[in-house]
């Protein structure tokens, strides 16, 4: 893994090398590497993390900045608020709110407000609070129950944001751990690198990830979602041949 | 050691689950009785979602209620005609329940309805399992030998139509009885994740009026196949089965069951359903804390798609 790293590194320096060869007035851009495209959870999944690193080119290098942006698949939620009634608490009616990334995860090298101004943050979602969810039909406070989402998503780890986590070093290579926590998903994740300078956006790159589920938790889950009826009756037969152990156990030990 | 529970989308100590398992298994081994009306409410409080606790906990009485099964077939005493009066209801009942579970949980209500079933059925068994536990205390101390109920007496239920005869409990009764306490019990199963024989069990004493020795077989024998059914039924209707977590809970459970049929061997009838009646009731008022103590998170999101 550290030789793989090590290699990319210095194939990244060569094309900067080269490409400062051929012109001295060449485009400010953007090469990136994602260290794993993809990554396994097992089933004693604790979190773990997806680095990504590049290089960024061109004429003057310094105040440059970078942010990383990581988002999941699209999904839709119910929203219920509950609401105290005949003394206990009580679900309300349902609110859709669709478009809500499973994950999500901003990284950069300073905070995100200096880097850019917010039409272009908004414009690419970058940030938490510029996450774009839509719902389907207009309710009075769908901004505040927009914010409840992203607060929870947050809470529970799945929506970051980290303004230091991006390391430029020398002003020309880039590098990144992306924390990934425990209730990741599986699936696509798309990964973008926006490269901004003087609050402009120079160049950006997009590239997928995928995130896939190992072991015996991925084969439960899918037969589960899959082939409901059959999985329902191997369950059945586990317990089954469970409890007949347990008795067989449970006879022996009483007979002796 | 945490181990990630596909179904539940949680990660969980799994000696914490296996504690859990061996815990209730312990009360199971001292009482008699399942312990699927104290596991879920536990899975509940440990964070697993009400749903996926129901279903895996149906699952995993499947497997402690045979292992009891066997021990009662071994002393023939299980009523094989009764059981399967009261599986034809249990079947219905079933059905019905899984009708009702996912018509609640469109709703988003199912997790308000499981809750309050559980306080209604805790507070009840709790109450009346401490209060048996006290009578039977004052009636040893005061040396009196109750229990003046007329065996005989023929009640207006068993005077119903279809009659049939139940030659191991020596009934001729009405089939409508049983398939009726059935039907409670299949609904009940579906929606709280629990085998029932508490109820089972009184309602067959008391109501049908089936000899003690059988009481408990049969109870455990229709227990087998419902529970067996609504597993099916939950993993096919909500996908919310959870095996991997089940395994745990049996795992523990076994366990747990030993030392449970040893501990109740040494200590005394009525201190052992006093401090049951003592548990059950904790649980009652920690879920029902959980309706009327302000939530933390005013807001539930639920993953449409």
């Amino acid at each position: 893994m550290m030789t793989k790293k090590i290699i990319l590194l210095i194939l990244v320096l060569l094309y900067l090398q080269t490409n400062h060869v051929s012109s001295n007035e060449v485009e400010n851009h953007l090469v990136a590497e994602i260290d794993d495209p993809t990554i396994q959870i097992g089933s004693n999944f604790f979190g773990g993390e997806l680095l990504v690193f590049g290089a960024i080119s061109g004429t003057d290098l310094s105040y440059s900045d970078i942010i990383i942006r990581v988002i999941g698949k699209k999904e839709i939620a119910s929203v219920r608020a509950k609401n105290r009634r005949y003394g206990i608490w009580i679900n309300d009616r349902e609110t859709l709110v669709s478009n809500i990334p499973n994950f999500y995860s901003v990284y950069s090298n300073r905070n995100i407000n200096r880097i850019a101004d917010s039409d272009l943050l908004i414009e690419n979602e970058i940030g938490i609070k510029n996450i774009k969810l839509l719902t389907y039909k207009k309710d009075e406070n769908i901004e505040d129950i927009f914010d409840i989402v992203r607060d929870k998503n947050r809470e529970n780890k799945l929506y970051a944001e980290n303004f230091t986590g991006v390391r430029i070093i020398k002003d020309k290579l880039f590098r990144a751990a992306i924390e990934l926590p425990m209730g990741i998903k599986e699936g696509q994740y798309e990964v973008a690198i926006f490269f901004f300078r003087d609050k402009e956006l120079i160049d950006s790159d997009i590239s997928n990830v995928f995130v896939s589920k190992t072991l015996a938790g991925k084969y439960i889950y899918t037969q589960a979602n899959e082939r409901p009826l059959m999985y329902g009756i191997i369950a059945v037969f586990i317990a089954w041949f469970a409890g007949l152990l347990i008795a067989g156990i449970t006879g022996i030990t009483r007979t002796t | 050691m945490y181990v990630y529970l596909p179904i539940a989308e949680v990660s969980v100590n799994i000696f914490i689950i296996f504690g859990m398992g061996g815990a209730v298994g312990i009360l199971s081994g001292m009482f008699g009785v399942g312990g699927g009306f104290l596991m879920t409410p536990l899975l509940i409080f440990y964070g697993i979602p009400p749903i996926v606790a129901v279903a895996t906990e149906a699952n995993q009485i499947v497997a402690s209620s045979i292992s009891g099964a066997v021990a009662h077939w071994r002393k023939a005493a299980v009523d094989i005609k009764m059981g399967s009066i009261l599986l034809i209801g249990g079947v219905v009942g079933s059905f019905l329940g899984i009708k009702l579970f996912v018509y609640l949980k469109d709703m988003g209500q199912i997790d308000l309805i499981i809750t309050i079933a559980y306080v209604i059925l805790l507070a009840t068994i709790g109450v009346l399992t401490f209060f048996e536990g006290v009578r039977t205390i004052i009636k040893s101390r005061n040396g009196a030998k109750g229990n003046k109920r007329k065996k005989k007496e023929r009640y207006w239920i068993h005077q119903l139509p279809l009659r049939a005869r139940f030659k191991k409990s020596g009934l001729y009764i009405s089939i409508i009885p049983p398939i009726f306490i059935g039907i409670i019990v299949g609904i009940l199963a579906t929606i709280m994740g629990i085998g029932g024989g508490f109820i089972m069990v009184p309602a067959m004493i008391y109501l049908l009026r089936l000899p003690t020795n059988v009481v408990i077989g049969t109870s455990l024998f229709q227990i087998i196949f419902v529970t067996s059914l609504v597993t099916i039924l939950h993993a096919y209707e909500n996908q919310t089965v959870d095996i991997m977590l089940a395994l745990i809970l049996m795992m523990g459970g076994v366990f747990g069951a030993q030392i449970g049929a040893h501990l109740g061997h040494k200590l005394k009838g009525e201190q052992l359903r006093l401090f049951l009646g003592i548990i059950i009731l904790i649980v009652c008022f920690k879920m029902l804390g959980e309706l009327v103590i302000k939530p933390s998170d005013i807001y539930t999101i639920t993953e449409v798609m």
